[in-house]
């Protein structure tokens, strides 16, 4: 079924406006309040949550473990009331809280300052100063809780579908619009969110499982589940805690396989299709195995393009709307299964090498697998596999694209799967470097060591009774000069190591 | 051990080339494994070496200078950088270290010696007092810490100093994006400058300035830590050209320190990914006291050198062994327990990799 999410501050006119748009469109109207009660209910320390992030308190690994719960508990709610019937919901972050989800209107409703602050004055009690006071550290705390949570910025205009102002319009005009918005197909359930939905409920359960058993309630993990597969990586030093959760996950309902590996860290690979055999996958799982990492697999679905040109060209229905073209997807759906068998043999060769991680499948297309991927799995690595194939020519300039692109929004590197071994494995680029870093390295400690008088002499003039330009020369030479010896013989050990496959 | 320069350096044998080389690839292990610091190790260790102090820490800021500009690359490649907050930092950091090179080169060229000279013995044990001070506030402060946190079952540092400024509001406040914090100005300022002061003074800076960014500024730890090696490789760069332009950096002291800190440091770092961050502060002020303890000892002696107290020379030797001994034994045992640690995990990883590709992968 359809969710719409709004997204809004506090005091503002965003919960009559949810209600009044749940009512015409008869779904079940669910604010962040409500679930918040019924999370602490649970036995989510939610109200903690927000005292430590108020008070800017360090997020701890227990604090991050908390907060993922939370995280955890909201989807699946969402979710789980989304596959009986639509859904409005509202909240200080209403368009983060099912990230990944194709075809959830996500909606930021901003109300005149003037008109919040009159309404804190007569709920709060409170004078106009302290009234504005209490609105803008709201506001501080609601962008404090968007970043720690989600990583985002809560104003970032890119994040919502559209943005609602009442200053100049009514709560029921603006229901009466986004009813109008919400025919729209780009809004209207696939199979494939369905099916997102559906893995999503999974993944939620799964790690609510986790947090509720006695001997895994701190494990800090990265789940994902797709199609009843679900996958789990938790840190090598939990790694005693961490053996019960195979039996967790077998008592949890639509578990049909699991995957559980330890991991350091994550990486993550990026493809149209998959094959287990090519060599940038013996590089990739050389690299996994040195880095002790997980390899998460995202699959851009080959369908893509067709998905595109049936939403531009919905076809309508008796009443002259768009459907969605929902049928033309399920047609589409044996072949996107048969494109999964690279995936699956690129699966079980990590399995085999105990380096798997989660895999899933984006539908958005490229600008859709950019905002699928999350900001909260920190990555070491991303790596961009084979994607483009049907492109010709252009393949190579759409994927260095692509490249400059996830290296925009995520902090860790992201290259081509063909640059893996020159980048990180020891070859004949890595030769000549330790080669190099070698000599030079060698050539210094001979210099400095066998003239040591005139070089001290030369670094020393400022208690020897040097000159001026003397005293500078010295401290310009040390301080040009050390900054260069670390950088060689630093060089020299990272080519080292990486040589004897210790990094 | 006087050198080619009268007492200012000391004589290069292979077996000091040696020592200082291991002093180097013990710091760099337990830098690369704490996050920070390594000169706590490094500064006493060539002081017991025979090297002036004023030398020791001369060359050990200068040494820092590029193993923080490697470190802060990689952490900025991680996104843990707020260079915001590190440039804020800095403007008053310069002021404490340009202020301890002027306190050191005073003292210095003060009176006593460790020969029997007129100069060293008040520098040495001005860096040896600070170096004590500071550094067991810091050990018993983070063993409460962890005491504490086990007893109310809460892990992570305190938050009481971020409470209390956070109440405090001292204007102007600046907002630090990447940290994503508010802090004042006039709180930056103190502890920038007591981070320059100390990092000038006894060349451990980031023992300072790491937990002030993240006990009284409430930054992530690690941000915290990309952070103070960004601040830490300015701090570096001009504490090394105000030392060099005063003649106190011995170049080959720091050749050898890079020789085996730049190893030590991937060791290190290897093991706090595979050890609990319990078992790494219990490590650190456990280490950090030792190290205490052994400056401690080597106090009567400078005391003894300016005639402070009435000692017989001859147990100078027996000080300074002491001394020594028990550094090797803080950065030894550390270093083996790190180790330990690292290999205990890397065995238990692979046991449990293999369980997980035989039995656990469950089919529909």
């Amino acid at each position: 079924m359809q969710i719409i999410c709004i997204s809004r501050g506090s005091y503002g006119f965003s919960s009559t406006l949810s209600e009044q748009l749940a009512e015409k469109l008869g779904y079940a109207c669910v604010s962040r309040e409500s679930l918040t009660d019924k999370a602490t209910d649970y036995g989510i320390p939610v109200g903690k949550i927000e005292i430590d992030i108020l008070k800017n308190k360090p997020i701890t690994e227990e604090r991050s473990i908390n907060i993922d719960l939370f995280k955890s508990f909201v989807t699946s709610e969402l979710c789980s009331m989304a596959q009986k019937k639509g859904v409005v919901y509202h909240g200080r972050a209403g368009h983060l809280v099912l990230p990944g989800l194709p075809n959830v209107l996500r909606v930021r409703a901003i109300d005149d300052p003037e008109n919040r602050i009159k309404t804190a004055m007569s709920k709060l009690n409170l004078d106009r100063k302290k009234a504005k006071q209490y609105i803008e550290q709201t506001d501080d705390d609601i962008r404090r809780w968007v970043r720690i949570l989600y990583k985002e910025d809560w104003e970032n205009p890119s994040l919502y579908d559209l943005t609602v102002n009442a200053y100049h319009m009514s709560a029921q005009s603006v229901s009466h619009f986004l009813l109008q918005v919400a025919k729209l197909p780009e809004f209207q359930p696939t199979p494939s969110s369905n099916q997102t939905i559906s893995d999503l409920i999974l993944a939620s359960k799964c790690r609510l499982a986790i947090g509720n058993h006695d001997q895994t309630r701190q494990a800090k993990v990265t789940l994902k589940a797709e199609k009843g597969h679900v996958s789990v990586s938790y840190l090598p030093r939990q790694a005693m805690e961490a053996k019960a959760i195979p039996q967790i996950l077998e008592s949890v309902p639509g578990v049909s396989s699991f995957v559980c590996t330890v991991a350091s860290t994550n990486i993550l690979l990026l493809g149209e299709t998959f094959d287990s055999k090519a060599e940038h996958m013996n590089h990739l799982i050389d690299i996994a195995e040195k880095w002790n990492a997980a390899v998460e697999i995202v699959q851009l679905s080959s369908d893509v393009q067709k998905e595109d040109e049936i939403q531009a060209s919905a076809p309508m229905d008796s009443t002259g709307e768009p459907d969605g073209g929902i049928l033309e997807e399920n047609e589409e759906a044996p072949k996107a299964l048969a494109s999964d068998q690279g995936l699956t043999e690129t699966m079980n060769r990590l399995i085999e090498v105990g380096r798997a991680g989660c895999s899933h499948t984006s539908h958005g297309g490229v600008g859709g697998l950019v905002k699928d991927i999350s900001k909260n799995v920190e990555y070491s690595l991303i790596v961009v596999g084979d994607m483009f194939s049907a492109k010709g020519v252009a393949k190579q300039r759409l994927k260095r694209d692509l490249v400059s692109m996830m290296t925009d929004k995520f902090s860790c590197p992201v290259l081509s799967a063909e640059d893996l071994k020159s980048r990180y494995l020891f070859g004949k680029k890595q030769m000549i470097g330790l080669v190099t870093s070698a000599f030079f390295s060698a050539m210094i400690y001979l210099v400095i060591f066998g003239f040591q008088k005139p070089i001290i002499k030369f670094v020393s003039a400022g208690q020897l009774g040097g000159t001026m330009s003397q005293k500078i020369a010295s401290a310009v030479v040390v301080a040009i000069c050390v900054p260069v010896i670390a950088l060689v013989i630093g060089g020299f050990y990272h080519n080292f190591l990486k040589m004897i496959r210790l990094e | 051990m006087p050198g080619p320069f009268g007492n200012l350096f000391i004589e290069m044998s292979w077996m000091v080339a040696f020592q200082v080389s291991i002093l180097g690839f013990i710091g760099g292990i337990l830098s690369g494994f704490i996050g920070s610091g390594g000169a706590f190790f490094m500064t006493p260790g060539m002081m017991n070496l025979g090297v002036q102090g004023p030398v020791a820490v001369a060359s050990n800021i200068t040494h820092k200078f590029g193993k923080a500009m490697v470190g802060s690359k990689k952490h900025g490649e991680m996104g843990n950088v707020d260079k915001k907050l590190s440039f804020f930092m800095l403007i008053t950091a310069f002021a404490g270290i340009r202020l301890a090179v002027v306190v050191m080169k005073l003292l210095f060229e003060g009176g006593g010696d460790s020969h029997s000279t007129d100069r060293g013995a008040g520098a040495n044990l001005y860096i040896s007092l600070v170096f004590a001070l500071v550094l067991s506030l810091v050990a018993i402060s983070m063993l409460s810490d962890i005491i504490k946190s086990k007893s109310s079952n809460e892990s992570g540092p305190s938050t009481k100093i971020v409470d209390f400024l956070s109440r405090l509001r001292l204007y102007p406040l600046i907002y630090f994006p990447v940290a994503d914090v508010k802090v004042s100005l006039w709180v930056i300022m103190v502890c920038g400058l007591a981070t320059g002061y100390l990092a000038g003074t006894i060349g451990v800076g980031g023992f300072i300035g790491v937990p002030a960014m993240i006990y009284v500024f409430g930054v992530p730890a690690a941000v915290a830590a990309g952070s103070e090696l960004y601040l830490a490789m300015y701090m570096g760069a001009f504490g090394a050209l105000n030392y060099a332009f005063e003649g106190m950096v011995d170049i080959r002291l720091t050749l050898l320190l890079y020789a085996g800190s730049l190893l030590g440091i991937y060791i290190g770092a290897y093991g706090t990914k595979v050890v609990k961050e319990i078992v790494i502060r219990m490590v650190t002020s456990v280490i950090i006291l030792i190290c205490v303890i052994s400056r401690a000892i080597a106090i009567p002696i400078y005391l003894q050198q300016l005639g402070y107290i009435d000692l017989d020379p001859a147990y100078n030797d027996y000080l300074n062994s002491a001394s020594k001994g028990l550094l090797y034994v803080a950065g030894i045992s550390g270093g083996l327990m790190i180790m330990f640690f690292v290999s205990k995990a890397y065995f238990q990883r692979r046991k449990i990799e293999a369980s997980l590709s035989r039995g656990l992968v469950k089919t529909a």
